[in-house]
């Protein structure tokens, strides 16, 4: 492993350089605020944590679950500090306590609430939990992660960026094995490689049949 | 009533060995795991020579009632709990004054360790589980609580680590075991510190010191906190490092302080 892993308060580095994320500074040195991989560049430091909640950020896609319902609209948990909500009037569709939805969040408040915006509905499908920080392995460069669970599995596959993943179709089991491997394996090297070669031994190198349901993934919604 | 006079305890032998076999400045055998349950966000289980606690930590979340909660920071809330079983007698599974206390006391401590303020209306809730108790919880579950803090991925400005001096039989001594915590000149200092800016967060004493004796006692928890520190680290850094393959071989899981 190239990178060093650290903990709450441990150095990251002694000289003066501009600050990341997760990083704080105390008498003049750099020390890292939770356990993650230092990313030490020549005027910049930075902790790339391993563990922690989802904070929503403005214009991340998320998967939300819709858990309760009011007069004017649906309580929704987006796997965040608080539930969300989401107005019937932006609504066509009626929506039930367990269905799934994707929405973009649109602003944020400096208690990290949110407001949603270009909402979907999903019909059937399953979700699969991560934790939020390693949502950009599960997608990789590019897209280049995403491509080989769907190539692997032959699912149709939305990744939230709260730690949801949507699939539907193709071998869920398999998905679900490969996105726990990542999950494990998320703070070492050439992760894509090796699960390329992981899909490559699951599947024995057939190409699963593509299902095309891309029409009836979505409800109604905007878009 | 006692007719012969009863046999007087040696705390500490001429070869400086304790009841209990370890030097005065040795501490209990220290064994770490982190994230041993998966329903919270981040948990940790410690072992503290007879001492057996779990910590789990759920949030930052929605701060309920919504009263407790303050816009500007997160709210800390820290359950210190014994089980039933955790003592010789059966311990009356309601909190008492003591449990209370310590609660405050370890909430406080970490508090000051943690970025509150960057999770404002949230709360953060912490429940320590002693399971086996054998003097020196306290600081066993703030240990565990602050290795469960950093598995869940709350961002801190450091560990919070802790050990106990006191002293009994008249001499300094520390992290003391039940026996030694029963002496009938027993002086017991659980002490905390952030070890790295050697901030000091929780203190606590009953009994009578010295001045030059809590000078003495006080530089003897300093290393000893220092071995604390070390086992919490690995502890955490084990999770990772564990992992099946790859170059680095396998640590074993829990480390051994001492």
């Amino acid at each position: 492993m190239a990178k060093r892993l650290v903990i709450p308060g441990e150095l990251v580095t002694e000289e003066r350089k501009k600050l990341g994320s997760h990083v704080f500074v105390r008498e003049g040195k750099i020390y890292s605020d939770s356990i993650g991989l230092v990313n030490d560049e020549a005027d910049f430091a930075s902790v790339v944590p391993l563990e922690g909640k989802y904070m929503p950020q403005m214009n991340d896609v998320i998967i939300g679950v819709i858990i309760s319902e009011r007069f004017a609209g649906y309580g929704v948990d987006i796997n965040s500090f608080y539930p969300s909500f989401v107005s019937k009037k932006e609504l066509r569709e009626v929506l039930k306590p367990g269905s799934i939805i994707s929405a973009k969040i649109m602003k944020v408040n400096e208690f990290n609430e949110v407001e949603l915006g270009s909402i979907r509905l999903f019909f059937g499908g399953e979700i699969i939990q991560v934790t939020s920080v390693k949502v950009p392995r599960v997608i990789g460069k590019e897209g280049s992660m995403l491509n080989i669970l769907k190539g692997g599995t032959g699912s149709n596959i939305i990744v939230g960026r709260n730690g949801r993943v949507w699939a539907k179709g193709g071998n869920t089991d398999l998905l679900r094995k490969a996105i726990e491997k990542i999950e494990r394996d998320a703070h070492m090297d050439h992760l894509t490689d090796k699960m390329a070669q992981y899909m490559q031994e699951q599947t024995g190198g057939k190409k699963p049949v593509q299902e095309n349901n891309e029409e009836g993934m979505f409800g109604e919604g905007e878009q | 009533m006692a007719k012969k006079k009863e046999e007087q305890i040696i705390y500490v032998d001429s070869k400086g060995k304790r009841l209990s076999g370890r030097k005065t400045d040795e501490l209990r055998p220290i064994k770490i795991t982190a994230g041993v349950i998966p329903r919270a966000d981040g948990s940790a289980y410690l072992e503290w020579g007879q001492n057996k606690v779990f910590a789990a930590v759920h949030g930052p979340r929605e701060c309920l009632p919504k009263h407790t909660a303050s816009p500007y920071k997160a709210v800390i809330k820290f359950e210190y709990r014994m089980a039933t079983f955790s003592v010789p007698d059966r311990k009356n599974p309601k909190p008492g004054r003591r449990e209370v206390e310590i609660s405050k006391v370890c909430g406080e401590a970490l508090e000051r360790a943690i970025f509150v303020e960057k999770f404002p209306n949230t709360s953060i809730d912490i429940t320590v589980e002693i399971v086996d108790s054998n003097a020196g919880s306290r600081i066993a579950a703030l240990t565990a609580a602050s290795v469960a803090l950093a598995d869940a991925g709350i961002p801190m400005r450091d560990m919070v680590t802790g050990t106990s001096v006191g002293k009994a039989g008249g001499k300094i001594i520390i992290d003391l075991d039940k026996d030694e915590e029963d002496a009938p000149d027993a002086v017991d200092i659980p002490i905390a510190m952030l070890p790295n800016s050697k901030e000091i967060v929780l203190l606590q004493l009953d009994g009578v010191l010295t001045r030059k004796e809590w000078e003495e006692a006080y530089k003897m928890a300093e290393p000893a906190i220092a071995k604390v520190y070390e086992a919490q680290k690995q502890a955490l850094k084990a999770k990772y490092l564990n992992g099946e393959g790859d170059a680095h071989k396998a640590e074993k899981k829990g480390v051994e302080g001492q």
